[in-house]
């Protein structure tokens, strides 16, 4: 009994007990039942998207992720506001302040029945820095745009991988010889070095993050286009793509209908793992001086600006590394979840109920 | 065999050279090399950048200077390398010989102890796949996924070298140190060793009690800064390892396998003794050839007195013998660690390869060059270990669902041996693809680490070069890091050929 | 075995159930795979559990050997040796598995272990149960070899999996599963994947062992034909019950239960060669006038590129199909049957010769006009699991022919796919469903209908019914026929399997290695063959009674005694 039996046999014999047939005869073939059992079927018709919802809903972990990427996202975008739409919160990233206990975090957390100070936002929740501008609003805008360059970043990416790893496995030939070579060609050049090397020359162009979130797309796509590639090699033999080919389909819809959709799966889990990549590159970029620079700002950059205060004022260097933390986490979370939810053949996970009770 | 292998060194070699063009055309784009003396206000300004256009033959249009830095290259199969001069003129073919050594060491040895780990930890999980063992480590595998890489260095350096420094100085724990630490470990042991309920429980208490009288003991004895093995100690560990060698595989009734290990054991022993003086002040090759000797006269006892069993018994002997050297030569480092936190009263560095000015016997500098090297290991070791692991696993768990797994089960074989000998090898085919990949993320990895610790490396060589539009250092990191990674791509290769019998014969 | 247990009702059983009962918890629900199932196999028998997809009759086998995933709950007993198994700890189950019972499996692809020689995978067993060590076990296994009839076992017995054919590697499996002479031996579809000649020499094989060594067999197979060649006693399963049980004669010809006796006139017949050597054949029909040619091929030849050097997997076929005809390709695996569907279809260029659709050469058409003749042909592929995109619902699989050749509006192209589920029995409600939610019978019944779309005048089936359990299989080929006459489309019918060409076609091309063997009427080629390998095929078919397969079985020795002979 191989795996794909094993499913077979286990969707043969549903539940359903249909041994009598509409016309009160018992039915005496497999043909018989199986229609009958359609006709009976009267649940909601499943298409795969909800299926996978379903599955994706049941990920607790994957859900908790969400929850805090949105969170993260809303509050990084309506605190200190965004392309001219002021924000809720009333401190600036420019302005410099006095500093209020050495620009210790207001934050506080630990109850007092545990000898802490209670719950207090205070005006500083994060504190200050040395000019004592509050770095709640100053790591808020840094998340703005460390998420700005991941999102690009993650869609240029995406985009192109998908595109080309389709065209290469759908038409091989010198395409594909193409593609392999220039994976392979990051197999040699570190990832990092091509990205520092792009990242100096977006910085001494332009100093956009834009610019440099599209210089790194164009580094990035190799990943999923290798792995689109595989896919659509394996998916081009499947018979419904022979079909489409012969009933005279032409060969942009048999690869725009027939053969990405079915590697969505790969493609959105991998976006996802994209994004986090990106999240990473862009703040180690930053920490070596060839990413963000200032007058912009980003997580990366805000580490490597304040990366010597740590003795004396360590908040300055725990937050945006927390706040890295938390989104690369989440976000890598959130796409497990969805490859559990598009793949789910390694997650078959059942209870054992009843064990005792049958034996 | 070795065509295959000789047609994938000519195409890695075709994408160095591709990957080497590419490089240079965007170094070389990557800004202005006279930039800053443009702006610059002082006399010889003139003179300034005519030396520095000959430094970097900037006279020259792109493809003479890629032609010159190529030609230069080439030299190096005569052995006479010419990497060209940096912005400052220096020869960069000196200045990589002394980076060279310090970041292949690291990134090698990172690699290496990541696989090992990575590989081991991916099989377990997967074998105890939805357990808390398996959920722990998925999570703190994506927690690695996640670190950036300086971050947590910086963290490391702050928390553990300081902490430790400050600590070794005058080690000992108070009592709730020593409960938390017991508990902690108490738990550890029952998510490892696993099993019901009542046996979880028995886990944890032993090995919390244990624990929690070790310690003490171990202050009392001052181990920490007066570390030591004693025959004893070295007796009942290898013995220990000779007995569960032996259960592990046939079980300690089986005379064919237990007495050449127990043999190995007396014989390691003796050596100890022999062996004393000569191993307080030895060498590399000193300690390679002793290693060599201590797996290969077991492997000798197994096979001749293995009998029927010779495979298993010369495994568990090797093994034995091997572990007895690993004590041995732990003894003498335990014996040498006095003197060191003398020489070194902050033993664990936090800036460079190696302590300026160290002077010290073979196991002082062994010691010092550990201890520099033991934080960059371990946040490369780690971030790469991560990666490892989720492939093993993803791995073994789709090889188990295979008829072939289901077959061996048919015969009677034990889980043990159906993961290890029928499920193992297969897994390890995709891994030994993914390992070159990642050999050259590490390299990536390097980088970034070398600037937090301070190293004198080549990644330091590549963010200056590139920082100063200065090509030369720039592609002799290059040249050394392509090379390194197509030479692991080949030796991956080759591991492949040789777990796959469809690619070889 | 030392451990002896005393349960009265199984003793003098090789392996026996009582009232086994399975239920597997899946994703969303719960499935009852086996429901209270007794059965019993003494040594030196062949008992054939009968079934389809579904109705139990692997997961029954595998829970004898103890291997049922974790989400499996089992009840019940089921005795290997006088020793229940169900509920045994795993460390006693692994002792009894080989030396008490073994099992082969259906996919001898799959079934080894690719990374490890022969040799370490035949011996393990062997030294595992303490039976032989070392070179005495290697020496035992090249025994097991010589026995399954793998010539010059010494040498090759150190070689690795890939390097054996499917047939050989099937005879090592089943060396394995004889090496630690097991009480019992399950052997699960060990010929399914197998092509008819290399399926008879396994079933010679097992006879021969069976007699050898005393073994009680457990055979579980969905193919009457072999289990009239083999079994002594037949069980027939349905939906996880036993519907009937008796000896091989009373089942296969006075079937009591009326899913037997419906699942037996669902097997296609094959009728009998005439070995007389007096056969008449039917005098030729003049040639219709109005014959209209439809398909044509003339010196056919097909290549695949493999990397730079061509593989032939057609050479030289010619024939015609007209309106109304039904032309039957049959072939084992690898003798380029499919690869002329595939290039009729487009799929493959011709390499030489001509291959004409309506009288224009498909290798000569632009690029439009090639498109424009596709609207004229529907195909039917073998896999219905993959022949219908999953994320298409039924509705727009069916009309998806219609969007591409720009036919019809939205509520035209929804009324031709009612009208089309209708031709098929496929309830209407099925148009928004997901293929998934379809059993693969109903899949392939999509798949027909889609092909009919734009009512073609010719149809390719590619092995439309050899996914298809039996039953399922003959309401196929039945609308197949049905829909044939009424729509008098040509039809390409490529099938590995004899009775369902001579169920179905008027004229048949017998293929090997990519060149046409014999061709001609049906009546003629299936039941007076000229050549030996047509007569070989016709031989190695089994058919579904025990008594006229006992004569085929020995008309065929002599057929093959006479070969060597010469």
């Amino acid at each position: 009994m191989s795996g794909h039996q094993d499913n077979e046999e286990l969707k043969g014999s549903s539940n359903m007990e249909t041994e009598i047939g509409p016309d009160g005869q018992p039915l005496v073939s497999l043909a018989e039942v199986e229609d009958a059992e359609l006709a009976q079927k009267d649940s909601q018709s499943m298409s795969q998207g909800q299926l996978i919802r379903r599955r994706f809903l049941n990920h607790k972990p994957a859900i908790i992720s969400s929850i805090v990427l949105v969170v993260i996202t809303l509050t990084a975008f309506t605190s200190i506001g965004f392309a001219g739409i002021p924000g809720w919160w009333n401190q600036s990233y420019l302005k410099s302040a006095e500093l209020i206990n050495g620009g210790a975090p207001t934050l506080h957390l630990w109850p007092t029945w545990l000898g802490g100070q209670g719950f207090a936002i205070g005006d500083h929740p994060f504190g200050q820095d040395n000019t004592g501008k509050d770095y709640f609003a100053l790591v808020m805008r840094g998340t703005q745009k460390s998420i700005i360059i991941a999102v690009v970043v993650g869609a240029v990416a995406t985009v192109i991988g998908a595109v080309i790893g389709a065209v290469a496995g759908y038409f091989r030939g010198w395409v594909d010889e193409v593609l392999m070579r220039l994976t392979d060609l990051f197999i040699v050049i570190p990832l990092l070095v091509l990205a520092a090397v792009l990242g100096k020359m977006a910085g001494s162009a332009s100093g956009s993050i834009l610019t440099l979130a599209f210089a790194l797309g164009l580094l990035t796509w190799t990943g999923l286009a290798r792995l689109v590639r595989g896919e659509i090699l394996t998916l081009r033999e499947r018979e419904y793509v022979a079909a489409a080919q012969a009933m005279g389909s032409k060969t942009s819809r048999v690869i725009f209908k027939h053969l990405l959709p079915n590697t969505v799966g790969v493609i959105v889990v991998n976006a996802t793992f994209a994004i986090a990549g990106a999240i990473l590159l862009e703040t180690s970029l930053s920490y070596l001086g060839f990413g963000v620079k200032a007058p912009e700002s980003s997580l990366g950059l805000l580490i490597s600006q304040y990366q010597n205060a740590f003795t004396n004022r360590p908040w300055l260097f725990w937050w945006p590394g927390m706040m890295i933390v938390t989104i690369a986490l989440s976000v890598n979370f959130l796409g497990d979840g969805l490859r559990d939810a598009f793949d789910p053949r390694q997650t078959r996970k059942a209870k054992r109920r009843n064990k005792k009770e049958l034996s | 065999m070795l065509k295959f292998i000789l047609k994938r060194l000519g195409a890695s070699l075709g994408i160095l050279l591709a990957a080497s063009f590419l490089l240079y055309i965007l170094v070389i784009n990557a800004g202005d090399p006279l930039g800053d003396l443009r702006e610059s206000v002082s006399d010889n300004r003139e003179h300034l950048m005519a030396q520095r256009t000959e430094y970097m033959n900037l006279d020259q249009p792109w493809y003479g200077r890629y032609w010159t830095w190529l030609t230069g290259v080439s030299k190096c199969f005569a052995l006479q390398c010419d990497l060209g001069t940096n912005i400052q003129g220096q020869n960069v073919a000196d200045l990589l010989s002394v980076a060279a050594s310090s970041t292949l060491r690291l990134v090698v040895l990172a690699t290496v102890l990541a696989a090992i780990f990575g590989i081991a930890i991916g099989v377990l999980t997967a074998v105890r796949q939805y357990s808390g063992l398996d959920y722990g480590v998925t999570f703190l595998t994506f927690l690695f996924f996640s670190l950036p890489v300086f971050w947590a260095a910086v963290m490391l350096k702050e928390y553990l070298a300081i902490g430790y420094n400050d600590w070794i100085k005058e080690p000992g724990f108070s009592t709730p140190q020593i409960i938390v630490i017991a508990m902690v470990f108490g738990f550890l042991m029952q998510v490892f060793l696993a099993g019901s309920v009542k046996r979880r429980l028995i886990t944890f208490a032993v090995s919390a009690a244990f624990v929690g009288v070790a310690i003490p003991y171990l202050v009392w004895l001052n181990f920490f800064r007066y570390p030591q093995l004693g025959l004893v100690g070295i007796i009942v560990l290898s013995l220990a390892i000779a007995l569960s060698g032996t259960a592990m595989t046939v079980g300690v009734r089986n005379k064919q396998v237990l007495y050449p290990a127990l043999i190995t054991v007396a014989l390691g022993i003796i050596m100890y003794y022999a062996t004393f003086s000569l191993l307080q002040a030895p060498n590399t090759w000193l300690l390679i050839g002793g290693g060599i000797l201590a797996v290969g006269i077991p492997g000798a006892i197994g096979y001749f007195m293995g009998g029927r069993l010779r495979k298993v018994a010369m495994w568990v002997s090797a093994f034995t013998g091997f572990a007895l050297a690993a004590l041995t030569v732990l003894d003498h480092i335990y014996r040498a660690w006095p003197g060191f936190l003398k020489l070194k009263p902050r033993p664990i560095g936090t800036i460079g390869s190696q302590t300026p000015d160290f002077v010290g016997g073979f196991w002082d500098v062994f010691l010092d060059r550990g201890a520099q090297l033991l934080l960059p290991t371990i946040l490369l070791a780690v971030i790469s270990l991560a990666s490892y692991s989720r492939y093993t696993r993803t791995s073994m768990l789709e090889v188990g669902q295979q008829d072939y797994i289901r077959t061996a089960r048919s015969k009677g074989l034990s889980e043990r041996t159906v993961i290890f000998r029928h499920a193992f090898r297969n897994a390890l085919i995709p891994i030994a693809t993914i390992a070159a990949f990642d050999f050259a993320g590490l390299i990536g990895g390097a980088v970034i680490t070398e600037n937090v610790f301070g190293w004198k490396g080549m990644g330091e060589m590549f963010a200056t070069g590139l920082t100063h539009v200065d090509p030369a250092p720039v592609m002799a990191f290059f040249l050394v890091t392509g090379s390194a990674a197509v030479l692991f791509n080949m030796l991956a290769d080759i591991f492949y050929a040789l777990l796959d019998p469809r690619i070889r014969v | 075995m030392s451990i002896q247990a005393q349960v009265p009702s199984s003793i003098g059983t090789a392996l026996s159930f009582e009232n086994l009962s399975v239920v597997f918890d899946t994703e969303f629900s719960q499935v009852h795979a086996v429901k209270g199932l007794s059965l019993e196999v003494y040594p030196g028998e062949v008992v054939a559990l009968v079934g389809e997809s579904g109705s139990g009759k692997s997961v029954t086998s595998t829970a004898a050997m103890g291997l049922l995933p974790n989400n499996a709950n089992i009840s019940g007993k089921a005795f290997v040796g006088g020793i229940n198994v169900v509920g045994l700890p795993e460390a006693k189950m692994r002792k009894m598995r080989a030396t008490d019972i073994a099992m082969v499996f259906q996919e001898p692809m799959t079934a080894l272990n690719p990374v490890l020689t022969i040799e370490r995978q035949l011996t393990e067993s062997l030294e595992l149960h303490g039976l032989a060590y070392g070179k005495e076990a290697t020496a035992r296994a090249i025994e097991l070899l010589e026995l399954v009839g793998i010539p010059d076992p010494a040498k090759r017995i150190k070689q690795y999996p890939h390097q054996f054919s499917g047939g050989q590697r099937q005879r090592i499996v089943i060396a394995m599963a004889i090496s630690c002479d097991p009480k019992v031996i399950i052997a699960d579809e060990p010929t399914t994947a197998l092509d008819v000649t290399v399926q008879a020499e396994i079933l010679d094989l097992l006879r021969e062992l069976k007699d050898k060594l005393n073994t009680g067999i457990l055979l579980i197979t969905h193919n009457m034909g072999v289990v009239a060649d083999l079994a002594d006693r037949v069980a027939v399963m349905f939906r996880g019950s036993l519907v009937e049980t008796g000896t091989v004669d009373q089942v296969l010809n006075h079937p009591q239960h009326p899913y037997t006796q419906k699942l037996l006139s669902s097997v296609p017949r094959l009728e009998a060669v005439d070995v007389s050597g007096n056969w008449v054949p039917e005098p030729l029909a003049a040639v219709d006038p109005n014959r209209k040619l439809i398909l044509e091929a003339k010196n056919l030849v097909l290549e695949y590129d493999m990397r730079g050097t061509k593989f032939r997997a057609v050479d030289d076929v010619s024939f015609d199909i007209a309106r109304g005809e039904i032309l039957g390709i049959v072939g084992e695996s690898g003798s380029g049957k499919s690869t002329i569907a595939k290039a009729v279809l487009g799929l493959l260029p011709v390499a030489s010769g001509k291959l004409a659709v309506q009288g224009s050469d498909l290798t000569k058409l632009r690029p439009k006009a090639a498109r424009a003749i596709r609207a004229k042909m529907g195909v039917i592929f073998q896999d219905p699991a993959a022949s219908l995109n999953p994320r298409f619902p039924i509705g727009d699989c069916i009309t998806e022919p219609m969007v591409v050749h720009k036919v019809g509006n939205r509520a035209e192209r929804i009324k031709r796919a009612k009208e089309l589920l209708e031709a098929v029995h496929l309830p209407t409600s099925v148009i928004n469903r997901y293929p998934h939610e379809l059993s693969g019978g109903q899949r392939q019944r999509v798949c027909i209908a889609r092909a009919l779309t734009l009512d073609p005048e010719l149809l390719i089936a590619d092995e439309p019914t050899s996914a298809l359990d039996v039953s399922v299989q003959a309401a196929v080929l039945e609308m197949i026929q049905e829909l044939q006459e009424r729509y008098e489309f040509a039809c390409l019918f490529v099938s590995h399997d004899l009775a369902v060409i001579d169920l179905l076609a008027h004229s048949v091309v017998v293929m090997k290695n990519g060149k046409s063997i014999e061709q001609g009427r049906v009546s003629d080629v299936l039941h007076a063959p000229q050549e030996d390998y047509t007569r070989k095929l016709l031989a190695a078919a089994p058919v579904p009674e025990p008594g006229e397969q006992a004569i085929r079985r020995e008309a065929r020795r002599l057929l093959l005694a006479a070969e060597k002979g010469l």
